[in-house]
């Protein structure tokens, strides 16, 4: 395709249409939408329908109850052929809804579909300023007049497709990444999975059971994570990171970091037997510091793959360069110190980021004690000590003596809901857990007393309401609403008193307990914002990553080609994880199932005359889409690749020598625009000339 | 003055306790009762967020006089968000501003400047603890709150601190110019201590 001609540089914007019919300028139609009452019941469309109408270029003004229903697309498409008009402009809502729309619209009466204009008179207008009809309806006008000036300097622009890879990249092996990876591969895609830890199953396979059902969480994660290790379709690279990736939806370049493992992934068998022998014992990560591994190990009994690994840090080899037991167990020949890490480079079309969650961790000086006193823990703590598999058996201790706690507490919203410590949000499985965690320590330990301190209980899934009612009525756990206030040791009993206002009943409580259970909320994961970074992805205040649309696409992120599965985007349970998970997956198939997928020519584009090769654009794109090219003509000159731009303009209006094109938003275009919203007829006549500098 | 104390105590007893108890009573807080611009009023005097309380009782927990006596500083703001003016304005002027409210407080708002503004607004609307007034008084007639005497003097001494020397000069010129002040910013007449500090 063409890049529109850089038009009349450096000279003040005349317009270049004459009145309609003369022939001269585009033939436009202004269309006006009521938005039932949206618009209508602030602006009076009649009023700014007239005003356009006069408009130089204008052929046909008129309102729309709904312009994007049915009934308003004919209109638009009939009076395309009937007055023959050239440029089309929609004064109704949000470009980012209905433009598609209304580009296909006039597409079908035949014209480009890139020769449409939307004006937003309705977020940036009737909604902002109900409580001010007349102005709204001055400023309406104004917009459309703007509109209408822009419009008579459109270009048409073609669409360009690039071919995709049939391949997926998901980074991170939790319950989401696991999910994405299988239904993309049952699909029939080749699939990447990046796991950062040594086996995959991430949060969901340290948990005990699951709320409201109380399934055993590894029951039903480990048959997933041993299917995916199976599937012909998936390559698991664990114990990696994603390194670099470079490139555009369809084509992505990714380098991975194999992390040396020490051990050959194809001859270890995860016999065990170098571990039986292996003389250093430190604290296990996957028990959260409570039971004890070797240093060569696998994390927990099902690790998938089933691969040991050595952990360089404490093994006696990397310290003192002697030992070698496990190489001498080992009847493979599986074990090599020698290793070194190693980068695979991968080429694939859509990228799925499931790098969920890392819990909370209390602050060294706060108010719940928990690197103080030895009996506060937090609930990802108490998942492990109730766990069967864990390092009690499933026995509940309190840490400092071993004993059974008889008196439990429960404290909620603990790194949530608390401006404090800038998390604004509530992490939304807390409450859920707690309860389930209650339920499962009554199981255990029927005569447990088991208090929870809240301070509000959000109950909302299926099934959710259910179990807050179960634990009430069949175990008697006790409901305390209000924040702890201050947490005190018995250093005798190495109990715990707290102080908290029972604030239903308005009155100031102190009770003991044997062990504080702290639920701690979830915040985004440690390495989010490296991949991040790398992917160029935004996040909400948060911390999260963002989404493209908070409501229509919840998996999709700013950039094309690279979705979002579980908590990375925002906190959430297992179900909504994996529901999550499949959404990502039927998102990321649609372009691959395509095998290609249809690039916006909105980009910026680079007049290579005019271009000195300083470099700036490369260095301020927030997309990486403009590079430094050797030039035919000698010299390097910025390129821009079209498939990674999002004709954000950062270039354009950046670049000191005028070089950069934005379509659609070119230098005359906009300053048309402005020059038309000084041009109103309630304006004062006496005004500059806006000049277009260059 | 006797008098006065007596009469200082019916205040006391009409205002404060009177109200609270009234508060207590099991009846039904009629519609008519609630101001609902209330909370507007309480953000002009600078109690700039009391919406935004999630009731979550940790302000009470660490609040070192709801510990010793009823006055729970997450109630008095629910009474606030709820527009219950009259009670609110009646609450007992126990507020050391120590601050520890705003220190744990998760939704970061500030108790303790919530009670400054109730402050404001109750003296406004004359309704003034005589505690208040007297320590005013005492201000703009001896240029410190508590009023000296004997045994003031006599702790003073034992303390090893220097007398107050009211006799000097400059001491009165300071006095002077306090009242000055009060009167130019009619702070007298807010307070209702014209009479006390007539000159």
């Amino acid at each position: 395709m063409t890049a529109p001609a850089p038009q009349e540089k450096g000279t003040t914007t005349e317009p270049p249409m004459k009145t309609p019919g003369s022939g001269a300028g585009p033939r436009i139609g202004v269309f006006i939408c009521h938005c039932g009452s949206n618009i209508a019941g602030v602006v009076d469309c009649g009023k700014v329908r007239e005003d356009s109408s006069g408009l130089p270029g204008v052929v046909v003004a008129m309102e729309n109850k709904y312009t994007c229903s049915d009934l308003g697309q004919e209109e638009i498409i009939k009076a395309i052929k009937e007055n023959k008009l050239e440029r089309v402009v929609v004064a109704s809502c949000s470009p980012r809804l209905h433009e598609p729309t209304f580009r296909k619209c006039i597409q079908q009466a035949g014209l480009n579909p890139y020769l449409l204009h939307m004006v937003n008179i309705r977020e940036q207008c009737s909604w902002v300023h109900s409580q001010e009809k007349a102005k709204a309806t001055e400023k309406a006008a104004d917009l459309v007049r703007m509109g209408v000036s822009k419009a008579a300097r459109l270009e048409p622009l073609e669409a360009r497709e690039v071919p995709v890879e049939p391949v997926s990249l998901v980074v991170g092996g939790g319950v989401a990444g696991i999910q994405a990876a299988l239904d993309l591969a049952n699909m029939g895609f080749k699939v990447y999975l990046v796991e950062k830890e040594p086996s995959i199953g991430g949060k969901m396979a340290q948990l005990d059971k699951t709320f409201p059902t109380g399934d055993c969480a590894i029951c039903i994660l480990a048959p997933k994570m041993v299917e995916l290790s199976r599937n012909p379709n998936i390559t698991l690279l664990s114990y990696s990171e994603v390194e670099e990736v470079k490139g555009y939806i369809g084509s992505y370049a990714v380098k991975v970091r194999r992390k040396a493992r020490f051990v050959h992934e194809d001859k270890c068998v995860g016999c065990g037997l170098c571990a039986d022998v292996c003389s250093v014992k430190v604290d296990n990560e996957f028990d959260l510091g409570f039971g004890k591994r070797k240093a060569i190990y696998v994390p927990f009994p099902q690790a998938v793959p089933l691969k040991f690994t050595i952990d360089k840090e404490h093994c006696t080899h990397f310290k003192s360069g002697k030992c070698l037991l496990c190489v001498k167990a080992c009847t493979n020949q599986a074990i090599d110190h020698q290793m070194q890490d190693e980068i695979v480079e991968l080429k694939v079309g859509t990228i799925i980021v499931a790098t969920g969650y890392d819990t909370y961790v209390p602050k060294k000086k706060g108010v719940y004690k928990y690197w103080e006193y030895e009996n506060v823990i937090t609930a990802l703590e108490l998942e492990r000590l109730v766990n069967a598999a864990g390092p009690t058996g499933g026995h509940l201790i309190r840490p400092s003596d071993g004993q059974t706690p008889r008196r439990v507490a429960f404290i909620q919203c603990v790194g949530s809901r608390n401006k404090k410590i800038g998390n604004d949000y509530c992490s939304r499985v807390c409450c859920m857990y707690a309860m389930k965690n209650a339920q499962i320590i009554k199981e255990h330990e029927p005569e447990t007393e088991i208090a929870v301190y809240y301070n509000d209980i959000r109950a909302f899934g299926k099934g959710f309401e259910e179990l807050y009612h179960r634990i009430r009525e069949d175990y008697l756990v006790e409901f305390i609403r209000g924040r702890p206030a201050k947490l005190s040791l018995n250093p005798k009993t190495k109990s715990i008193k707290i102080r908290a206002e029972e604030t239903l009943l308005n009155k100031i409580t102190e009770r003991e307990f044997d062990l504080v259970v702290l639920s701690t909320g979830l915040v985004p994961a440690e390495g989010s914002k490296r991949i991040g970074k790398i992917l160029s992805l935004t996040t909400s205040p948060d911390g999260f990553f963002m989404e493209a649309h908070p409501k229509l696409r919840p998996v999709d992120t700013a950039m094309d080609g690279i979705y979002l599965a579980g908590c990375a985007q925002s906190p959430k349970d297992i179900p909504d994880s994996v529901a999550q998970a499949k959404a990502a997956a039927a998102s990321a198939a649609v372009p691959m199932s395509a095998k290609k997928v249809t690039i916006e020519p909105l980009t910026a584009t680079v007049d290579e005359d005019l271009c000195v090769g300083c470099g700036l654009c490369t260095e301020l794109c927030p997309y990486g889409a403009p590079e430094l090219v050797q030039s035919e003509k000698g010299g390097s000159k910025a390129r821009v690749i079209e498939a990674l731009c999002h004709g954000c303009g950062t270039c354009a209006a950046s670049c000191p020598q005028k070089a950069i094109i934005t379509r659609q938003f070119t230098d005359e275009q906009i300053y048309s625009e402005l020059q038309a919203a000084l041009e109103g007829p309630h304006r004062q006549p006496s005004r500059k000339k806006v000049e277009v500098s260059g | 003055m006797k008098e006065k104390d007596k009469e200082n105590r019916e205040v006391e007893k009409t205002f404060i306790s009177g109200l609270h108890e009234e508060l207590k009573e099991d009846k039904v807080i009629d519609e008519s009762e609630l101001e609902l611009d209330f909370p507007k009023e309480i953000r002009k005097y600078g109690g700039k967020d009391v919406m935004t309380c999630l009731q979550c009782g940790n302000c009470t927990g660490v609040c070192p006089i709801s510990l010793k006596i009823d006055y729970k500083t997450r109630s008095i703001i629910k009474y606030c968000q709820f527009g219950l003016k009259k009670y609110t304005l009646a609450t007992r002027w126990v507020c050391a501003t120590c601050y520890r409210c705003y220190e744990h407080c998760p939704a970061d708002i500030n108790p303790a400047e919530v009670m400054i503004a109730l402050r404001h607004i109750a003296v406004r609307e004359g309704i003034i603890p005589p505690f208040v007034k007297t320590a005013a008084a005492n201000l703009v007639k001896y240029g410190q709150s508590v009023k000296p005497d004997a045994e003031i003097s006599k702790i003073r001494k034992e303390l090893g601190l220097p007398q107050i020397e009211s006799e000097d000069p400059e001491y009165a010129k300071v006095i002077r110019e306090i009242g000055v002040l009060v009167r130019a910013s009619k702070y007298d007449q807010l307070i209702g201590i014209q009479e006390e500090v007539k000159q």
